[in-house]
């Protein structure tokens, strides 16, 4: 075939593009880590890694939401350990005062410690989430406190009102799997998430019962202590309890879900570097192998280009 | 016989046609870098001989023509192929813009998360990361109702994510006006060459009308022709005197040396331009090159893309507005929508709730302010199936959208790098056929030095005879 000098010229300039460009892409994907960077790179490779990536997201945000309600549960548990103190000494003062044998003085006493249980219980079930600022105890009427206590002159609890109500937030996990960490102060509608103080399915109600011991041991009414009100306050230590297993189950499944995010991380983590990373290694050999094959292009070239029949005919 | 002055007059001849082959040697010589020119050869060929005694004898030679040395097959052949390369480059082009303007790119980057923290992974550009970022800012309302911070949070990637449709909306509208551009002065272009052809036609058939070929006028309108077939497929035939018809979408636009019509663009509606005939007005449908190409990707391609971003904003919109108008906000208000706007250019966050983060109606009951039922739905609606969107969910519909670009680019690309092999294979094959070699136009030169010479040596022998001849008498 005849070939000019033209056609040979053409052909070097297109073979040196071809190799330029390509370790042009080469070198790109060694600093950057990535085999792909745009769509039309690889589409299929695309779309997945940015599927992964969007899961990845979604189970980070998980992760937090699951950070939060830990948390969460950790500080009502601390409430519930108080709240159980209360409960038992509550119950020591109860048995106590069933004896009729004691003196009115000791049972002013007793009424003078359950007054002051009455307003340590009040505070506690006022407590806020560090995190949120919010009340843990109000349900989702996030406002106020949501227990009030009203005392008379002589300093008598009178009633405790409840300005929260019984519904609790239901927070996401997983996909599609939601988990309410919280315990409302008060359910008196016979379903749906138990109440911490006041519950009509377990029969507590345990700020009336207090105000009841009170009011009894004031007028030293022990019979109505030994029958009414010790049988009421087992109801409230009942529900507590119930309570604080209900919160450890629910820690346990927080840690679990934990675990399970993390490890759904990881291992998404894993898929997006196979769709989209380099393989260093491999990708350094073609470079080196894509220099050699310019620098031998150029040298041939520059070889071939300086020979003319000019350079002979004197 | 010849006799004394015939045989001077066959060296001067001889001479003649030895020094047009000098000529055109170094005419082939100085145009070897010239784009589209085709070496030509002196046709030197004897000349009638002359009965006598002993036979018909020869009287030397004569420079008949001058050729020019094309295959007009294969210059039909790389016309075609510049058409259809042509229209590959075009869809490129235009496709390469439309994936800038999405500007959904993966970076190299370490990602840090409480889990993993020396992972190498990469993360995006562009709307994918903005969306899940947007439904993660949900969540984190969903689970902190009260949180002002967390509300704050998310008005920040709500409006993120409204800037960046706003951004790829009206890139891909820019876009779409510069290809209607482009297409305009690509109709200009072609008219040019036309009319080029045209008066190449008239010029040509005056030039041969006293014999021989025009060739260098030749290569120009073949060079012509090919610029054409890179923007329009074109079909030629040849027309009187050594004329080229050309005929572009079945509309003949040059005839002999006359320019019949020109191409010009219109509104086929909707700020779509296409191509008809100026004064004839007939619509064309081009067959490939590049003007075909940007309306093809145009039309085609980017639309669907256009289209995709700008459903994926509107259903966000719709969806999002009508859960969040049904919540209460921390003050108890309700009714307000989160987003305002209509499609991707748009589309941006409600200015009040912009203002005040408390305004967002995050809560299921006007009375208990701190329920997230909204908010909770709001963020599951990132796996919930939308039926504006076939029944993808948002970040399956955009990856669709995403992917249909890249493959279109991928196809486009993959196109463009065989035609160029086509094309470099065509035009090596005509320069081995037209092309000038410098050794072999010097060789040329040589011996037609050489031959000069030796006609020269014959004038001198035949001066010697009759020089000879006339001093007999002296």
């Amino acid at each position: 075939m005849r070939v000019t000098a033209n056609a040979f010229n053409d052909s070097l300039i297109n073979q040196l593009n071809v190799l330029t460009s390509r370790q042009y892409n080469l070198q790109n994907q060694v600093s950057t880590g990535l085999r792909i960077s745009a769509p039309s790179d690889d589409p299929a490779a695309m779309t997945n890694t940015l599927k992964y990536q969007a899961d990845k997201a979604a189970q980070t945000q998980y992760g937090s939401n699951i950070a939060t309600l830990q948390t969460r549960a950790t500080s009502i548990y601390n409430v519930l350990q108080s709240l159980q103190t209360i409960s038992s000494r509550v119950g020591e003062l109860s048995t106590l005062a069933s004896d009729s044998t004691k003196s009115p003085a000791d049972l002013n006493n007793y009424g003078d410690e359950v007054k002051q249980l009455i307003q340590q219980a009040a505070q506690l079930a006022n407590t806020k989430d560090a995190a949120t600022g919010q009340y843990l105890f109000g349900g989702t009427a996030a406002g106020a406190a949501p227990f009030t206590v009203a005392t008379d002159a002589n300093g008598n609890v009178t009633g405790v009102t409840y300005q929260g109500n019984s519904s609790v937030n239901k927070i996401e996990i997983a996909s599609g799997v939601t988990v309410a960490v919280d315990i409302p102060g008060a359910n008196t509608s016979g379903s749906g998430a138990r109440g911490l103080i006041t519950d009509s399915q377990s029969g507590a109600d345990f700020f009336n019962h207090l105000i009841s011991l009170q009011n009894d041991l004031a007028s030293g009414n022990t019979a109505a202590i030994a029958s009414t009100d010790s049988a009421n306050l087992q109801k409230d230590e009942n529900n507590l309890l119930y309570h604080v297993s209900s919160n450890g189950v629910m820690q346990s499944r927080l840690n679990l879900a934990a675990t399970i995010t993390s490890n759904s991380s990881q291992s998404l983590d894993k898929m997006i570097s196979d769709a989209s990373s380099a393989d260093v290694v491999q990708t350094m050999v073609q470079l080196n192998q894509a220099q050699t094959a310019y620098q031998a292009a150029l040298q041939s070239g520059a070889k071939i280009m300086q020979l003319s029949i000019l350079n002979y005919i004197s | 016989m010849l006799g004394l002055f015939g045989t001077l007059n066959m060296a001067a001849r001889s001479l003649q046609a030895q020094q047009t082959g000098v000529e055109v040697s170094g005419h082939n010589l100085a145009n070897v870098n010239t784009a589209g020119y085709s070496r030509q050869r002196v046709d030197i060929k004897t000349s009638t001989a002359l009965p006598t005694a002993v036979g018909p004898e020869g009287t030397g030679a004569n420079a008949v023509a001058i050729q020019q040395l094309v295959s007009a097959v294969l210059n039909s052949q790389i016309q075609n192929q510049s058409s259809t390369s042509g229209y590959w480059s075009g869809q490129q082009g235009a496709l390469q813009n439309a994936q800038n303007a999405l500007n959904e790119f993966l970076n190299g980057g370490t990602s840090t998360s409480s889990t993993s923290s020396s992972t190498t992974s990469s993360s995006s550009t562009g709307l994918a990361t903005q969306l899940s970022g947007l439904f993660s800012a949900f969540q984190s309302v969903a689970t902190s109702p009260g949180s002002v911070s967390a509300r704050q949070a998310l008005i920040g990637q709500a409006q993120a994510l409204a800037t960046t449709f706003n951004q790829v909306g009206t890139q891909l509208d820019t876009q779409r006006t510069s290809l209607n551009a482009s297409l305009g002065s690509d109709v200009d272009s072609a008219n040019k060459l036309l009319a080029d052809v045209a008066s190449l036609n008239k010029q040509i058939a005056s030039a041969e009308f006293t014999g021989g070929t025009a060739n260098d006028l030749r290569d120009a309108r073949e060079q012509d022709l090919e610029n054409l077939s890179h923007l329009t497929n074109i079909t030629t035939s040849t027309g009187t005197g050594g004329a080229v018809d050309v005929t572009i979408g079945g509309q003949q636009l040059v005839s002999d040396n006359k320019l019949l019509d020109t191409l010009k663009t219109y509104d086929a509606g909707g700020g779509n331009l296409l191509v008809q005939t100026a004064t004839g007005g007939v619509n064309l449908t081009l067959a490939g090159g590049s003007m075909q190409g940007t309306i093809d990707a145009r039309d085609g391609t980017l639309a669907t893309l256009q289209t995709g971003v700008n459903t994926l904003a509107s259903t966000l919109i719709n969806q999002v507005n009508a859960v969040h108008s049904a919540g209460y906000s921390l003050t108890g208000m309700t009714g307000a929508n989160f987003f305002s706007g209509m499609n991707a250019a748009t589309i941006t966050v409600n200015p009040s709730l912009a203002d005040n983060p408390s305004l967002i109606q995050a809560s299921g009951s006007a009375t208990a302010t701190g329920d997230n039922s909204v908010a909770l739905q709001l963020a599951q609606l990132a796996s919930a199936a939308q039926v504006a969107l076939n029944g993808q969910t948002f970040g399956d519909a955009y990856n669709q959208s995403v992917a249909d670009l890249g493959n279109a680019l991928q196809y486009a690309n993959n196109q463009v790098t065989s035609q160029t092999a086509v094309a470099t294979m065509l035009s090596t094959q005509r320069s081995s056929i037209s092309g000038v070699n410098v050794d072999e136009e010097m060789t040329n030169l040589m011996s037609y030095q050489r031959a000069y010479a030796a006609s020269a040596e014959l004038v001198k022998t035949v001066d010697q005879m009759i020089q000879t001849v006339l001093s007999i008498k002296t």
